[in-house]
């Protein structure tokens, strides 16, 4: 829009005046990205009535290309509807005109656009209805907020996650073994073996995944061996591997993609700066809240976190309970790691007994069979609350303590898991050594069925190679006996049956499947009852009978269940590991994981909106967050280990699932390749796997992660670079447009001091409203451009300090705060004046001395804002001027300053009112007004008004005319602003008419020797009231300033009153009020002393001393008078 | 737009949901400063809060709601109001003066003791779930 805006700027000050009607139009204004925007919009309406004659293609085409700007983009603009609507429809009409005039083409190209466009919204409506539960999800995230959707959303992407593992195996393992593979009851590891035919279809045996189940596609066990099954010669085994390791594959590759896109998205808000306050406060509600229960615990979440940041604030250390506390944490942390300890050392008890229980008993009741994953289930449920009970006695600051909680939670989900399964693989060795034991026993029994028995036994024992007992296990040995068991089975003894079953239960990648099968599901029953019972009855209970129980059920004890956010997502990423350990060996598990979130939404969704309120403690977790994913990528990287260590380190299963009879499980690949693949390949294979290939391969991959790690680095450190540098040249922006405010403020100020203290703080004051000015003055000269801006912004602050003067307790407070930088400012400033003269020194000091007088009088007023302004210059004054050249440079820079000013003043001048708008329409608002005012009315009066502050400056001892000349014109400026202060409420005009003055001075100063001219006509105006002034002027500092205006007031009236009310309404009201008057007064007087020190100081630096000495004097009275 | 236009007041918003700022809400977008919205001022509503908004847009209007007194800044008497309505008056006095002052010390980038849009946009567009939270449904 930059080149659409730069031609209306012309004429937008035409429509400014019907374009702000309403109040709220007006305030609309300051919404500054799209100001620019607005005005140009109403003025294209206008300028189309312009342009409709205008032939000239090019300007068609370009007027076309903004209406259709405006089109897209009005969408992002602060208008209200009717505006937006009546924009819309003409930038509409003229594309549709133009563009028809224009090309036909074109026309038919933007209909076709068009339609595309409403397509496209149509195609996404309906993919929105396709989106599970989008409408659920949406009605939670308007009941209780974005926190809990964020686990629904979670949720629902662990269900993408897993419908693709589903199909993954499913599609490759699953249907292929149904479809092609042997038919159930063919082979000997699809068969139920006999003795439990009869038990196969019992409720307890299905209940512990046995009979039929365990013979089936669920597991393991039941995939055939054979390389090649039905007409097209599947590879199952060869697939079955590869699934197994894509599962993974996948689930890492989505994960971190997952990732990179979140971290994408929170990149922006990763940034360190910190807005705790601010964010606790501005973005704390969360606008989709509807439920007044869930608004009530927003609320009470707020009030905790606000509390919270206080408390960090304040960083109250309790020394006394400190010992206690320490002890209590201590005692925590024993009690959490006793429990830790207690549910594995439990887990691993469950899974041994149940495993002597099976070599004991040969029939085993339904709690044997399921005690392991009910165990397993139970520490899951109970031990997260007794962390919690343990976390409230810690008394960590609650952030932490959910920190530590989920710590907590997560390495106890991890140990069960990890205890679980390594008891598991466990039993499977112990297992597979007990076995042959009882053969041997059974053996004895005939030695017929010995002779049979003991290859049974090598075979087994050739499970476990590892155990020393087993007589001849080789696997030449074992493989041949296999290959003969088959037609042996077939006429055996029930003695034999029972060693085969013991042999076929030796699958033990179908008991793992089983184990881990059977824990999920028992954990899905355990959920829904704990959301039955905790949740459910409990709000049932909490609803209904707090009307007749002795307590507020509501409030105090049972209260209503809390979601809580962490644990719940906890638990999935949990649920999402047991599937990631058992999904090798039992390739239904995602299938059934699927179906169980399902539930669980469904479950959850209800649960939630039916009995739950959200957790107090608001655990920050936005959908962009990376939190979740990052558990989540742990889990699955911890929970692909021990299948990877079982796949590497375990002989598969002799006599079941499709790698029996192999040695390792992923020969199956160096098995494929020798045979099924050309001659070559394997061979290229082999060089592939080779060390002198492999090695090099990995080298270089190191080698790529470090060389990307390096350049990551450096990038985040250029990123580190560049943001810091943002942030100095953002603040230095705003100190720079502080410090002109400053500047002009602190004028102002000198010259109050200069009425209520004494001439030395005002010199004071007027030095360094000299030096910040300077830097405002150059920064303005760099960059001609930012001037208008720079201007506005002096006056917005100028007319904020105003505003907060009128507060008598805001002000106090500054006090002592300024205080401390003006002394800090003192030993800064000394360098600088140390080449030039100690004169500077003692000035300082009596400035120092003279502080207290300030602020005991009522100049307290004006004292604080003095300093106030003074002390955020000041740093900058000296980062941007060094130190040295102060002295010597400073009357070049003021003189700069002066031109500038001036020049932006004549600017204002020579256009109208309204042209600054082109600057900043918004802010500017009232600070345009003003200039015009204050430019017509005080343009005469302004050259006395600079010089009067000389008095102050005559005490510097720089000897150059020049010097004096920028003293001169920083004087005035710290005149100007003057008025501006001491007028609380119409301080923004007040500012302008000391602008208007400026120009004059500055003009003055300007041409270098006319300027003693002008000061002259100044001088000549004041020459009438010098020697009465110069006597008022020294009463002034000591007693407040309201005293000394009976005694002025009788001369200078007559001559401040006229001129006011000529200059302003304003002011005029001002100087009705007693108060402002006798600061107009003020100004006379000064102007008067400076009249009466100014022949003195101009010409020599004798007698700028003397002018000192007089200072010196006055000071002193200055200071009798206050005691 | 010569249709007949139907008022919706403050009453039916607020009986709508549960926003401690919802009266505000609605005088911010009400063309009256009262919370009487015109359908106009109700789509500008839903056009400003709904999820496809523009960070900027959202960060403006939420200026605008937390301003209470409607003079282009948030003072110190604005956060105050906003920290009771947010947090229902369970913070002492001292707490929300001693927040007020933070918030002010930490976003206030020219020093002048309050906040203007600008300090305010260039803090709120940092905040993490800002845009997450800023939008409602009907």
């Amino acid at each position: 829009m930059s080149a659409v805006s730069e031609p209306l700027a012309i004429t937008r000050p035409l429509h400014s005046s019907r374009r702000h009607k309403s109040a709220r139009k007006t305030s609309r204004r300051i919404y500054s990205p799209y100001q620019d925007q607005q005005p140009g919009q109403s003025d294209e309406e206008d300028k189309e009535d312009e342009r409709v004659d205008s032939n000239d293609p090019e300007e068609m085409f370009q007027n076309i290309q903004i209406q259709k700007e405006i089109i897209a983009n009005i969408r992002t603009r602060p208008w209200p509807m009717r505006h937006k609507l009546k924009a819309l429809k003409q930038a509409r009409e003229i594309v549709l005109k133009y563009e028809g005039r224009l090309t036909r083409t074109r026309g038919y190209q933007a209909a076709g656009a068009d339609l595309l466009k409403k397509l496209s919204r149509l195609l996404y409506n309906i993919v929105v209805l396709f989106i599970p539960w989008e409408m659920r999800i949406k009605k939670i995230e308007s009941h209780f907020g974005s926190g809990v959707a964020s686990y629904f959303i979670f949720l629902r992407w662990l269900f993408g996650i897993n419908i693709v593992l589903t199909i993954m195996t499913g599609a490759f393992i699953v249907l292929p073994e149904l479809l092609a593979g042997a038919p159930f009851g063919t082979t000997r590891s699809k068969t139920i073996p006999k003795e439990h035919l009869d038990s196969a279809q019992d409720l307890d045996t299905i209940w512990s995944l046995g009979g039929y189940l365990q013979y089936s596609v669920l597991f393991y066990g039941y995939y055939g061996r054979v390389r090649k099954i039905g007409s097209a010669g599947y590879r199952l085994p060869l697939a079955y591997f590869l699934v197994g390791m894509a599962v993974f594959a996948y689930s890492f590759i989505i994960l971190l993609r997952k990732m990179a896109k979140n971290s994408r998205l929170s990149l922006a808000s990763a940034s360190n700066e910190n807005y705790t306050f601010c964010w606790r406060v501005f973005c704390a509600w969360d606008y989709l809240i509807g439920n007044p229960e869930a608004a009530e615990s927003k609320g009470a979440a707020i009030v905790n976190n606000i509390r919270e940041a206080i408390v960090e604030e304040q960083e109250k250390k309790k020394d006394t309970s400190l010992a206690v506390l320490v002890s209590l944490r201590i005692l925590a942390n024993i009690l959490v790691l006793l429990s830790l300890a207690g549910s594995i050392y439990i887990i691993y008890f469950v899974v041994d007994r149940s495993q002597k229980l099976e070599q004991e008993k040969p029939e085993l009741t339904l709690w044997e069979k399921n005690e392991v994953s009910v165990v397993v289930s139970l520490i899951t449920m109970i031990a997260p609350s007794a962390f919690e009970l343990v976390a409230q006695l810690e008394m960590y600051h609650p952030r932490t303590s959910l920190r530590f909680q989920l710590a907590r939670v997560l390495v106890l989900y991890l140990g069960n898991l990890y205890s679980l399964i390594i008891a598991l693989l466990d039993k499977v060795n112990s297992m597979s050594s007990a076995v042959p034991g009882a053969v041997g026993n059974w053996s004895d029994s005939s030695s017929f069925q010995a002779t049979i028995a003991l290859p049974e036994e090598d075979s087994l024992a050739t499970v476990a190679p590892e155990i020393p007992e087993s007589p001849s296990s080789t696997v030449g040995v074992a493989l041949q006996l296999n290959k003969s068991a088959p037609p042996v089975v077939l006429n055996q003894t029930a003695l034999y049956e029972y060693n085969m079953r013991s042999q076929q239960d030796q699958c033990w990648e179908t008991y793992v499947g089983q184990e881990m099968l059977k824990l999920s599901i028992i954990d899905m029953i355990f959920t829904v009852a704990s959301i039955l019972l905790i949740d459910f009855i409990r709000g049932l209970f909490v609803r209904y009978l707090s009307d007749c129980w002795c307590w507020d059920l509501e409030s105090k004890f049972p209260e209503y269940g809390e979601f809580k956010i962490a644990e719940n997502v906890l638990h999935l990423i949990y649920n999402q590991g047991m599937i990631w350990m058992g999904a090798f060996f039992s390739p239904c598990l995602p299938a059934f994981n699927v179906l169980k979130l399902i539930g669980l939404m469904y479950l959850r969704s209800w649960a939630v909106l039916t009995c739950n309120v959200p957790h107090q403690q608001v655990f920050r977790a936005s959908r962009s967050n990376n939190f979740y994913l990052a558990m989540l990528l742990f889990m699955l990287f911890l929970c692909m280990l021990p299948t990877i260590f079982a796949i590497v380190r375990y002989r598969p299963s002799q006599h079941c699932g499709p790698f029996s009879g192999q040695e390792k499980i992923y020969d199956i690949i160096s098995e494929t390749i020798a045979s099924d693949f050309p001659l070559w390949f394997s061979k290229v294979m082999s060089y592939a796997t080779s060390p002198v290939v492999v090695l090099p391969a990995l080298l270089l991959l190191f080698m790529l992660i470090y060389y990307l790690q390096a350049i990551a680095r450096s990038l985040k450190f250029t990123n580190n670079q560049l943001r810091m540098q943002l942030q100095t040249e953002r603040t230095e922006d705003k100190k720079k447009v502080f410090q002109l405010a400053a500047a002009r403020l602190q004028g102002s100020e000198s010259d109050k001091k200069v009425e209520q203290e004494s001439d030395i703080t005002s010199q004071e004051s007027s030095i360094r409203s000299s030096s910040p000015r300077r830097n405002g003055s150059i920064a303005n000269f760099e960059s001609p451009a930012r001037r208008g801006n720079s201007i506005c912004t002096i006056t917005q602050s100028a007319s904020r300090l105003n505003v907060g003067r009128p507060g008598g307790a805001a002000r106090s407070p500054s006090i002592s705060d300024p205080q401390k930088h003006r002394i800090e400012q003192i030993p800064t400033r000394h360098p600088g004046y140390l080449g030039g003269t100690t004169g500077c020194r003692s000035k300082s000091y009596h400035h120092v001395a003279y502080n207290p007088c300030g602020r005991y009088t009522e100049n307290v007023h004006s004292d604080p804002l003095f300093r106030k302004s003074v002390w955020p210059g000041h740093p900058d004054s000296l980062g941007l001027a060094t130190a040295q050249s102060f002295c010597g440079r400073r009357s070049h820079t003021t003189r700069y300053v002066i031109v500038n000013e001036h020049e932006a003043h004549r600017k204002l001048l020579r256009s109208s009112a309204r042209i600054p708008r082109h600057y900043r329409p918004g802010d500017l608002g009232d600070v345009v007004e003003l200039y015009p005012r204050s430019v017509k009315k005080f343009a005469p009066r302004g050259p006395h008004r600079a010089h009067q502050p000389h008095l102050s400056e005559e005490e510097e001892e720089e000897e150059e005319e020049g010097a004096q000349s920028s003293r001169r014109g920083s004087l005035g400026h710290s005149c100007r602003p003057r008025s501006l202060l001491d007028i609380c409420q119409p301080a923004p005009t007040s500012a302008h008419f000391y602008i208007g003055d400026k120009v004059d001075s500055q003009l003055s100063i300007a041409q270098d020797e006319p300027y003693e001219m002008l000061g002259d006509e100044g001088r000549k105006v004041d020459w009438e009231d010098t020697a009465s002034h110069s006597l008022s002027q020294t009463n002034i500092p000591g007693v407040p300033s309201r005293h000394c205006e009976p005694q002025v007031k009788q001369k200078t009236k007559h001559k401040v009153a006229p001129s006011l009310t000529e200059s302003d309404s304003a002011s005029v009201a001002s100087s009705s009020d007693p108060q402002n008057s006798s600061t107009d007064q003020y100004i006379q007087v000064i102007h008067s002393k400076e009249k009466y020190l100014k022949p003195s100081t101009k010409l020599t630096k004798k007698k700028s001393k003397a002018s000192i000495d007089f200072n010196m004097s006055g000071s002193n009275e200055l200071v009798c008078s206050n005691v | 737009m010569g249709n007949k236009q139907t008022i919706f007041t403050a009453q039916q918003l607020d009986a709508y949901q549960e926003n401690p700022f919802r009266q505000r809400i609605a005088e911010v977008f009400s063309e009256d400063g009262e919370g009487n919205m015109t359908l106009d001022d109700f789509l500008d509503m839903f056009s400003a809060l709904s999820e496809m908004a523009p960070k900027d847009l959202k960060a403006y209007y939420a200026f605008k709601i937390y301003d209470f007194n409607n003079d282009d800044y948030i003072c110190k008497a604005d956060l105050e109001k906003t920290l009771n309505k947010l947090t229902r008056n369970e913070l002492s006095a001292d707490e929300s003066r001693m927040v007020c002052e933070k918030v002010i010390d930490e976003a206030d980038l020219d020093n002048d003791g309050r906040l203007s849009l600008e300090d305010f946009q260039h803090m709120i567009v940092r905040a993490p779930d800002f845009l997450s939270t800023f939008h409602i449904r009907i």
